[in-house]
């Protein structure tokens, strides 16, 4: 029972491998990640569970560095990081202390504003009186980090399904964010980067005559939680959930604050019914008289502009004007369209970059149209087929056997076959540098089949076992030192970042350790149960 | 119906000085073409985009003549401006527009050149901006990476045969290998670029194979220096000539459906393999023939 097994071990395993890859290929749950709102199936491109990369799906690559200088080995004498960065702030004429980040633990100062030249930044230090070893472009681990996490949270707020974000560093040493969005074109990837949306909320009073504002009565960092854009049940409109922090360790939580402006404002005398409206008209600024009253108004103010303003449901005022309001802090951002809420979500989950990439200046982007990806699919696909029928030509010609050369060519597609497998498993992209890596597998893994073939068929014919084997060990001496030199040379272009270059690098050493650890050992024993006499 | 066979090739009638000239004139004429090419653009091959840095714009227009189109389209004049064929616009025509990176690049100089792209009607199925210093830093990586892969297969060359001629015997013609295509590239006009990178590195790949196999029959197998080199040669022609096979269908089948890198690389594979052909079986044989008859010997 066992020694048939035992026998056609490899034969078998080469089947397991095959079968393997089928499952990764077409079985559920080895799909692509699917964005969030989206669901598995939508994520899928084509029938099987494959992922295209930018040339094969058309989208969009941007590879930036973030802008800024950090200031290392600084001599921060035990000081708070607030501090040290208020004092470094207050030497720059053009950064606040937004923009001047303390890392402790690398003992670095960081300024993010892009104005902010070298120089400028190396006196500040210097006037701050911070003794530091040196100045070097670029931003902390800590601020590139923050930066992808907000870059991956843009990527998935937009529901961009298979969008990336990484860090690479060049061999000169400088960090750079590469972003990788598929389906997308490059304006909109950049826009979607480099949008720095801040949201607050503005609460506009009569004065006298005229109309006041008083600003940021709510800010970005005052919310706690942020729903997801949700359609108004009554009427048009869309609505973004928000709870505002009640919360604070010293001083008024911002709910609190909230509500005692809210109050102070007038909130709740002036709305007591359906009736009471806000009636403020952005073009003029001025708040209008609607049902007699000109009442206090929340303006929603994106990047500076008004984009909608609302009086207040009486309940709520209520509540406010009673102070039980800021137990819960529950609140609603409402917009005229729903497209806006979206948006407003967005800023307020995913907000500002920490830095800002630089695109334009030292950066690199490239993008490709969908339709255009779709065609190199078809095309590479068509490729790689008459490809392998050209192989498969030759080896029939040479040896006008079938015995020998049918199984040469089903090995070598079982070779390809399962490293597709491997890609759909791993989730890795599929490139034209990929597909190019793949006809080379079938190159190099039927040179390997003929080595095999010839190897074991000189000298006469095969009549043992102990012939052939003796044979096919000789033959894998070359087989193995020729995977070893491929795997050697193919090595540092895994590892250095060269973009497409690493992805065929990667598929070619897979390959070739598939075709010498599985397959091509498979297809000594296929040749030996054809051509041995038993 | 055409059988192949590989050719028994009498040796015996050529000296190796003889054998090794052909390979050597190659191998010097490619120098020089590479030399003359540094000398006249100051680089050695027709550097892309990737590394030269610029922007590349692929645009499309409803018809008339586009590359004339393209000319006074743009506030500054493109660098090259080539039409490949393409399924994406029904007029099958996509004009690759390059413009090179230069000291004085203002903010946002791709968005500004698509914006332009627009305006004159074109659609733009493609932009490409590489910022010159991130160019010069892939340039010096992808050196360092070729540079790395080939002393890393040298070093293992070594070390599996551990005799110096016939190793050096491999690490020649793979060099060679690797030279002949880059001077052929500068004659077709084909750019360096990453993907053509990646056919390079597959000629060191694929060319060792068919020099181990021959150093392993001369050196590791019994018999006869002829004999064992004519075993060799009967399964590494059949190799190399399988591999070209593949590669010049791929060339062929790439150029038609315009997938540019793909043809690339085919077409350097091709020449790559037949210089490897020819390095092998000429270059290599002779330095392993000296060196059984006459190196051992001294």
């Amino acid at each position: 029972m066992l020694e048939p097994i035992k026998e056609n071990w490899r034969i078998l395993l080469l089947v397991v491998v095959v079968l393997g890859s089928t499952v990764a290929l077409f079985g559920p749950g080895f799909g692509p990640e699917p964005a969030p709102g989206e669901n598995a199936s939508e994520a899928q491109q084509g029938i099987t569970n494959l992922q295209y990369g930018l040339d094969l799906a058309g989208g969009t690559r941007v590879r930036a560095p973030l802008s800024g200088y950090t200031a290392t080995d600084v001599a921060l004498g035990g000081e708070s990081p607030e501090a040290v960065a208020d004092a470094v702030a207050a030497e720059l004429d053009n950064a606040s202390t937004r923009n001047v980040g303390v890392v402790p633990d690398e003992s670095a100062v960081e300024v993010t504003d892009p104005t902010v030249t070298e120089s400028q930044f190396r006196a500040a230090m210097d006037a701050a009186g911070y003794e530091y070893g040196g100045i070097r472009s670029g931003v902390t681990q800590e601020t590139r980090d923050e930066t992808m996490n907000v870059i991956q949270g843009k990527i998935n707020e937009a529901g961009l399904s298979g969008g990336s974000v990484q860090q690479v560093q060049s061999i000169t040493g400088e960090y750079f964010i590469l972003v990788e969005v598929p389906g997308q074109g490059r304006q909109e990837v950049i826009d979607l980067l480099e949008e720095r949306g801040t949201v607050r909320i503005d609460i506009a009073y009569t004065d006298g005559n005229g109309t006041a504002v008083q600003e940021g009565a709510l800010i970005q960092g005052d919310f706690d939680e942020i729903g997801t854009a949700t359609q108004s049940d009554r009427g048009p409109g869309a609505y973004v959930p928000v709870t505002v922090r009640n919360s604070d360790d010293d001083g008024q939580s911002p709910a609190h604050a909230f509500q005692d402006a809210v109050a102070q404002r007038g909130f709740p005398d002036a709305y007591e019914t359906q009736a009471d409206q806000c009636g403020y008209n952005s073009e003029t600024g001025e708040i209008e008289e609607v049902n007699g009253d000109r009442n206090p108004c929340l303006l929603l103010v994106v990047d500076g502009e008004v984009i909608n303003s609302f009086g207040m449901d009486s309940g709520l005022a209520d509540d406010m004007g009673t102070g039980s309001w800021a137990e819960t802090g529950r609140f609603r951002l409402t917009t005229g369209e729903f497209a806006e809420a979206q948006q407003i979500s967005l800023n307020l989950r995913a907000g500002a970059l920490p830095a800002d990439l630089d695109i334009s200046g030292e950066g690199t982007s490239s993008s490709i149209s969908a339709s255009q990806g779709e065609n190199f699919r078809t095309y590479s696909l068509i490729i790689g087929v008459l490809s392998v029928f050209a192989v498969a030509g030759m080896v029939f010609l040479r040896y006008r056997e079938p015995r020998v050369a049918l199984p040469m060519i089903v090995t070598a597609l079982a070779e390809v076959y399962t490293l597709l497998g491997f890609a759909a498993l791993l989730g890795y992209p599929l490139e034209l540098a990929v597909i190019a890596g793949f006809i080379a597998v079938v190159g190099t893994g039927v040179d390997d089949l003929v080595i095999i073939a010839d190897q074991v068929m000189s000298e006469g014919d095969v009549s043992s076992r102990t012939v052939f084997d003796s044979r096919f060990r000789q033959a894998f001496w070359v087989i193995g030192a020729a995977a070893a030199t491929t795997i050697i040379a193919m090595s540092p272009l895994m590892v250095l970042s060269l973009g497409d270059l690493s992805g065929f690098a990667i598929f070619t050493v897979l390959g070739v350790l598939i075709g010498v650890l599985i397959t091509r050992p498979a297809y000594g024993d296929i040749l030996r149960r054809l051509l041995t006499v038993r | 119906m055409v059988v192949i066979e590989v050719p028994e090739v009498n040796y015996t009638d050529y000296s190796n000085r003889q054998l090794a000239a052909v390979p050597l004139a190659f191998l010097v004429l490619a120098l020089a073409i590479i030399g003359g090419w540094v000398v006249a653009t100051g680089a050695p091959a027709n550097m892309g985009l990737e590394f030269t840095g610029g922007v590349e714009l692929r645009v499309a227009a409803d018809g008339g003549d586009v590359e004339q189109q393209v000319q006074t389209a743009f506030d500054r004049e493109p660098d090259s401006v080539r039409t490949i064929l393409s399924d994406d616009v029904d007029e099958g025509r996509v004009v690759v527009v390059t413009f090179q990176a230069t000291e004085n690049d203002p903010e946002g100089f791709a968005s500004n050149l698509q914006d332009q792209a627009d305006a004159a009607g074109f659609t733009t199925l493609a932009v490409d901006q590489v910022s010159a210093s991130f160019a010069s830093d892939t340039a010096r990586t992808a050196l360092f990476g070729v540079a790395l892969a080939f002393l890393g297969m040298s070093v293992l060359v070594f070390a599996l045969f551990r005799t110096f001629v016939p190793s050096l015997a491999v690490v020649a013609s793979a060099f060679s290998d690797l030279v002949i295509p880059i001077a052929a590239m500068n004659l077709l006009g084909i750019e360096m670029t990453l993907g053509t990178i990646a056919a390079l590195l597959m000629i060191i790949g694929y060319s060792v194979d068919s020099d181990i196999l021959l150093n392993d029959s001369v050196l590791r197998r019994t018999g006869e220096f002829y004999e064992s080199v004519s075993r060799a040669m009967r399964t590494g022609v059949t190799m190399t000539l399988t591999s070209i096979a593949a590669m010049v269908v791929m060339a062929i089948v790439a150029s038609v459906f315009g997938v540019g890198l793909l043809r690339d690389i085919g077409i350097i594979l091709s020449i790559g393999l037949c210089a490897d052909l020819m390095n092998t079986y000429l270059l290599n044989v002779s330095l392993l023939r000296w060196y059984k008859f006459e190196g051992v010997a001294r």
